[in-house]
């Protein structure tokens, strides 16, 4: 069983009812100390004296909102630590509103209202599942990309996935050689036209990667 | 040449580096995640939490008229997304709150009256209205000190905001 006894978290939430929420929830899980300040200028000051563990922030504070704070700890040079998970409450669910926190460095998204299980999930996903930093020109935080797209189609943006269409074009070429491996074994020549080569479309939305009856190409010989 | 390489996407690719922080609440914490029995713990106390919710729901209800009366009577250098934002972000904390202290319709309320606020251009007097009825609806709750769901009434007053709503979007299709 886990035990939080050793753990600090920074709770920042403007709303003194929701802030006791909180605190209550986290000593229930038995959060060793829970930190707390009322917006994200007051935050950034103890996250800076006291370095927590994680941080908890509300979206819509004053003067400083768990936005800033999050760009802050990130990049300020006073952040005693710019790897910090943050978790991020809001009543936003939209996506544009994910993305504008998930641009900010937030580790995760908590939508108000939530249950104590909710609250528990992400901060499970944090110490299970801790996601990579990435630095770019323009970003510093949690890598954006949450999982890999075996069928993803769009246009490569790092130069690390260079490396990986490198690597997916040896693979086309090994295939390719075994193709010609095929037509030799059959007696047929490089001209020889082997057949259609139908490759079944898929809903790439419904498509479960464990089934290989749902990923494999139909190579019909004529 | 692929299908990605042919993409028409041709912004210049970012150099990135990857760094993995040592997890130190791993350590801390170690396995086997909490039991049921304290998060059942967790949740009850969240439930029966006695925070009167009403002062804090009049002070967002305030806070959205005053933007209401702002976008009634529009000052020139008022911009439109600042016009909405005074109207959005009472309601936003609307929703967040209201569920965690057993408003439950006030949540449900005020989470279709962000779905219409995120989606308009501009606070035209139809919007006007709609919006009224939403803080006409929130208030009558809280005054009333619905909680939970509302029940059967709840039901009624949601399908009569969403309603509105459409007949809302639908004569907008049409002027277009």
């Amino acid at each position: 069983m886990y035990s939080f006894d050793r753990v600090r978290i920074l709770v920042i939430e403007d709303n003194q009812p929701m802030l006791d929420i909180c605190r209550t929830l986290l000593l229930t899980f038995g959060v060793g100390e829970v930190l707390t300040a009322r917006n994200g200028e007051e935050g950034f000051k103890i996250a800076c004296k006291e370095n927590p563990d994680i941080i908890i922030a509300d979206w819509m504070m004053e003067p400083t909102d768990g936005i800033s704070m999050t760009r802050r700890v990130r990049k300020d040079s006073f952040s005693p630590n710019h790897y910090v998970p943050i978790i991020l409450m809001t009543g936003f669910s939209e996506k544009k509103r994910v993305v504008q926190a998930r641009d900010a460095g937030v580790t995760e998204f908590l939508v108000k209202p939530f249950t104590a299980r909710d609250l528990y999930k992400r901060i499970a996903q944090i110490i299970e599942r801790p996601r990579q930093f990435v630095r770019s020109e323009e970003f510093f935080g949690p890598d954006r990309r949450r999982k890999a797209d075996a069928v993803f189609n769009g246009p490569f943006k790092r130069e690390s996935d260079v490396a990986a269409m490198a690597a997916q074009n040896i693979r086309k070429k090994e295939a390719s050689l075994e193709l010609d491996k095929l037509r030799k074994e059959s007696g047929l020549s490089k001209t020889d036209k082997i057949g259609d080569i139908g490759i079944k479309r898929v809903d790439t939305k419904t498509l479960d990667m464990n089934k290989a009856s749902e990923i494999d190409f139909d190579i019909d010989f004529k | 040449m692929t299908d990605t390489e042919d993409h028409y996407n041709m912004q210049p690719r970012r150099k990135a580096e990857f760094y993995n922080p040592p997890n130190h609440l791993k350590l801390k914490v170690g396995n086997g995640g909490l039991t049921e029995n304290i998060l059942n713990k967790a949740q009850a106390l969240l439930e029966n939490n006695s925070v009167d919710f009403t002062p804090l729901a009049e002070m967002y209800l305030d806070a959205m008229m005053k933007g209401i009366e702002q976008a009634r009577t529009p000052s020139p250098d008022l911009n439109k997304d600042t016009m909405i934002a005074a109207i959005l972000f009472p309601g936003m904390q609307l929703k967040a709150n209201g569920g965690m202290f057993q408003y439950q319709l006030v949540t449900q309320i005020a989470d279709r009256f962000i779905q219409f606020i995120e989606v308009i251009d501009t606070i035209d007097p139809d919007a006007l209205e709609i919006i009224i009825a939403f803080h006409t609806t929130i208030r009558a709750v809280i005054l009333g000190r619905i909680k939970g769901d509302g029940g059967k009434r709840g039901e009624e007053l949601i399908t009569a905001l969403i309603e509105a709503c459409h007949r809302y979007f639908e004569k907008k299709q049409q002027t277009r």
